[in-house]
């Protein structure tokens, strides 16, 4: 009886990430905020249902599929979200007052440059260069 | 007491759950970009998964776990996918751009054409980088006016003597009244016509340096 509450309150925790995570999609104005607001239930939410599932039914062949699914979607989610962000930065959704700092930024800057180098070292020759 | 407590604990949830869907629908529905809208339906998938695996623990059906399987990779591919199309379709960052037009220019079948004869496009592609490199500060080309210049001495004379057989010996001065006058339009035209391609040609590269930070 006890696990069964343990239970109902895990599966209310991950409701509530869930819903948590729809209100930040709502409420935030910005694709990398709403990003950060829906990564919650993804994980942490399945988590919780998992860890409910395995304790109602404690056996292996439950809590083997649960840890398949709980670490598929660990390895997954970063993966899609990262994706997702990069298309959005490179589309330009994103606030710029919103943002601290950008280092992407920097770094694009850093490659742009060298690539330009290079691309005209390689159209002038290289004598113009260091040869 | 006990099982009163868990029903209204599991009810509340559902309540949440289904709330969660729709709040999630109307970013869908509302979302600006494609991109909020994957992350919207990544959301719903997720509030999906959470109900789903609720629902297991209740009714105690874990025949329906490979379900949960699916939906995650569901979501992944999806998300994966749509990202994709849309660096796809938009323009990617400028530094990977002008690195794969380097390479493209100079694979095999396009260096040939620039070697025999000094076209327009290797001239152009020049002065495109050079017009980036001023952009971003770091115009330590040597040649780069120079092929400016040359590109502009051989746009201006062409129209250069037709004008001056005409009437006017200034046609640079004569901008605002080459419409009143018959014959200056003509050449005008010819002159205003390659000088503003030029102008633009340069303001669109050095736009597209600017768009990196």
């Amino acid at each position: 009886m006890v696990l069964d509450l343990i239970s109902a309150i895990l599966i209310l925790l991950g409701a509530v990430l869930s819903l948590a995570a729809a209100v930040g999609l709502l409420r935030f104005g910005d694709l990398l905020s709403r990003m950060h607001a829906s990564a919650k239930p993804q994980v942490l939410g399945l988590v919780l249902i998992a860890i409910a599932i395995a304790i109602q039914f404690p056996t292996w062949a439950t809590v083997t599929t649960l840890a398949i699914i709980v670490s598929f979607q660990l390895v997954t989610i970063p993966v899609a979200t990262h994706m997702v962000g990069r298309a959005g930065y490179r589309t330009k959704h994103l606030r710029r007052s919103m943002l601290y700092r950008d280092e992407l930024a920097e770094a694009v800057d850093r490659a742009e440059a060298r690539e330009t180098a290079r691309e005209r070292r390689r159209e002038f020759g290289t004598d113009e260069h260091d040869g | 007491m006990n099982g009163l407590v868990i029903t209204v604990i599991i009810a509340v949830a559902t309540i949440l759950f289904a709330a969660s869907v729709f709040v999630a629908l109307y970013r869908v529905i509302r979302g600006p970009s494609i991109l909020d809208r994957m992350i919207g339906t990544d959301v719903i998938l997720a509030s999906i998964m959470c109900g789903l695996g609720a629902f297991m623990a209740v009714t105690g059906r874990t025949d329906l776990l490979p379900v949960l399987i699916v939906l995650a990779m569901l979501g992944f591919v999806g998300s994966v996918s749509v990202s994709r199309y849309v660096s796809k379709s938009d323009s990617m960052t400028p530094g990977a751009e002008a690195g794969a037009l380097s390479d493209f220019s100079a694979s095999d079948w396009h260096m040939p054409k620039s070697e025999t004869a000094a076209t327009d496009d290797a001239q152009s592609a020049r002065e495109a980088a050079w017009a980036e490199d001023v952009a971003r500060g770091i115009s330590n080309v040597p040649d780069g006016p120079v092929e400016i210049t040359v590109r502009d001495e051989v746009v201006v004379p062409d129209p250069g003597p037709a004008e001056a057989t005409t009437a006017s010996a200034t046609p640079d001065d004569e901008r605002g009244e080459g419409a009143g006058s018959g014959p200056d339009a003509g050449p005008d035209d010819g002159l205003a016509g390659p000088t503003d391609e030029v102008g633009r040609h340069r303001h669109d590269d050095g736009k597209g340096g600017h768009d990196g930070p």
